[in-house]
């Protein structure tokens, strides 16, 4: 079987690995536009922040898989044949498929002021965190406070940069946590020497001496070496939409994880699939899920007919000051009822959403050991045996949950 | 392949287990030296407490596949093939706190182990004791039968005796009424027999 593989990172890889743990005998192709051995994305911010050297984020050995897994590193897909069972490269090469996944991600959402003259950046692959790194000498603006922009704020504080993050809403991590939580976050960033300004926008970039000049909506002005855009990630579909194949905010696939092209599956952040906590489809644009996409695409394209339920967004944020595990959703919804309770004398927060008695989101500020176990529970769609509003307060013990599971 | 099993009905909270653990972890290896060490060697196993007073031994289930093992971004969590004990490379772990939000069982703790860097700590099934042959050190000191080192499915198949067993005593007093031999002797015979096997 020939089983050709779009993209090089967390589902592609795993799909792989996948592939040859159940069939070894099989012929793979994997194809990356990106010229460097297989990386982890997520540590961009910490080559960013010289936490982490180049060869520290290399996730895969490619001289360790067996000879017929070809890697195509650097090389384009230009479009997909869906009739005759053929990818068509860039260069020029026609690869036959049996069984072909499209995990190509997503792309930084690009604002209307981005430009690569002016040192505005977005932070998304290899390439740009090394554009972005000789210009960073002593001082830097982050724009955006989702999860990108704040843990590349903190790697940059760690190299002694003075860092101004700009948000548009009105705390960090809006999309993800309620204001509660936020406030939680923006205080301790603000104690760690971030400078963190909310509810503005650039509204406009002056360059002078090599030196940035940017002015803020409310009139504010700041210098800078660089601006990093952290405004999200859109999923990358036109592959698939000039295919043929269905797509909506991202690549429609059904539970099999194969898409409306017989034999074509997709997995990781450039698909849609059920969100358990939403009960609705949802692109979850995070390393976990798109392992976990990419292992059951990779079990349907043996043909074991594996069903993928779903996934929760959730994502872990460590820094210094705090460890912050968010999952699901955290703001109040139909029929949703909040709990939640500060500790503050070990500056602990806990939140958890519940529905019908089913959790449904959780925020779990500087407890971290205890949040797997609520998160398995929201991704199950277990019902709590316990009433929620003693977890949050500490007063039953985890052992409780797990007990009768 | 041979797994802890926990038996969380037969323990009585000891914590010996976990001091075993950290002696053995330790630099070492002494219970005499390993409180004064520079690092100083930390539990892989934890005993709960639930409400009820009730001590529940938790540690890593090795499972597979592992969520935490999917949810490392850096692919410092990795499991050894010939044995299926899933492993933490110290000098791959940045730190991030994925590993502890995939957990289903709450088993990952962040310490300083190596090199003065916090990083996530969790059970290695005695990696290195397994490979002298020896079987990890909280079972050894485990008194009362709560952690087993066993094979999965032969426990399971004893488990299934077992309880097919109890069923069947179950049937036979509904329809011949109590007989001269009693019951719960009788059941304790065949424990005793399926535990010889």
């Amino acid at each position: 079987m020939n089983a050709v593989i779009i993209g090089s990172s967390a589902a592609g890889l795993a799909c792989l690995d996948t592939l040859l743990r159940f069939s070894p005998e099989l012929n793979a192709t994997i194809i990356s536009e990106e010229a460097y051995a297989p990386y982890c994305r997520c540590l961009l911010t910490y080559y960013l922040g010289g936490m982490l050297k180049e060869q520290q984020m290399v996730i895969r050995d490619t001289t360790s898989y067996p000879a017929n897994t070809n890697f195509l590193f650097g090389e384009r897909v230009d479009r997909i044949d869906t009739q005759k069972k053929y990818v068509i490269l860039t260069s020029g090469p026609e690869i036959s498929y049996n069984k072909l996944l499209i995990a190509t991600g997503s792309n930084a959402v690009k604002p209307k002021y981005y430009d690569e003259e002016k040192k505005t950046f977005t932070l998304r692959y290899m390439d740009d965190a090394k554009k972005i790194e000789p210009h960073i000498r002593n001082k830097a603006i982050v724009l955006g406070g989702g999860f990108v922009g704040i843990k590349a704020a903190f790697g940059l504080m760690e190299r002694n940069i003075g860092v101004t993050v700009v948000i548009s809403s009105g705390y960090p991590l809006s999309m993800i946590v309620d204001e509660k939580t936020g406030w939680f976050i923006e205080k301790d960033l603000r104690d760690m020497g971030i400078d963190i300004r909310t509810g503005e926008d650039v509204a406009g970039i002056k360059t002078k001496n090599e030196v940035l000049r940017v002015s803020l909506s409310s009139g504010f002005e700041l210098d800078s070496d660089a601006i990093i855009v952290g405004k999200g990630v859109k999923p990358r579909v036109e592959l698939a939409k000039q295919a043929g194949i269905k797509t909506d905010m991202g690549i429609m696939v059904n539970e099999f994880m194969e898409t409306s092209a017989e034999g074509i599956y997709a997995a990781g952040d450039c698909c849609e699939t059920m969100d358990i906590a939403r009960k609705r489809f949802w692109v979850n644009a995070i390393w976990p899920v798109a392992v976990e996409q990419g292992y059951y695409a990779a079990l349907n394209m043996l043909g074991m007919k594996a069903p993928y339920h779903g996934g929760i967004g959730m994502n872990s944020m460590k820094t210094r000051a705090f460890h912050l595990i968010t999952a699901g959703v955290l703001k109040g919804g139909e029929g949703v009822s909040l709990f939640e309770k500060y500790m503050p004398s070990t500056n602990q927060f806990r939140k958890l959403a519940v529905r019908d008695n089913v959790p449904v989101g959780m925020a779990f500020y500087n407890n971290p050991e205890e949040a797997g176990v609520i998160i398995n529970l929201i991704k199950k769609g277990t019902s709590l045996t316990v009433d929620p509003a003693k977890i949050v307060n500490n007063e039953v013990s985890m052992m409780d949950i797990l007990k009768p599971l | 392949m041979k797994v802890v099993v926990v038996r969380p009905e037969r323990c009585v909270g000891c914590l010996q287990c976990r001091f075993a653990c950290s002696v053995v972890h330790s630099e070492s290896k002494s219970p005499f030296t390993a409180p004064y060490e520079s690092i100083l060697s930390k539990p892989r196993i934890h005993i709960g407490v639930t409400t009820g007073k009730e001590p529940f031994p938790n540690k890593c289930r090795h499972c597979n596949p592992a969520p935490c093992e999917m949810a490392c971004i850096t692919k410092a969590i990795f499991r050894d093939e010939s044995t299926g004990i899933v492993l933490i490379n110290p000098d791959r772990c940045i730190n991030c706190g994925m590993c502890a939000m995939a957990c289903p069982f709450g088993v990952i703790r962040y310490h300083v182990y190596v090199d003065r860097r916090t990083s996530a700590h969790k059970c290695d099934q005695c990696f290195a004791r397994q490979k002298e042959g020896k079987i990890p050190a909280c079972v050894e000191v485990c008194k009362v039968g709560a952690l087993v080192f066993e094979d999965y499915n032969k426990m399971m198949d004893k488990a299934t005796d077992q309880l097919a067993f109890l069923v069947y005593l179950g049937i036979r007093e509904k329809e011949h009424g109590k007989g001269s031999y009693p019951t719960l002797i009788a059941y304790k015979n065949i424990l005793q027999e399926i535990k010889r096997r």
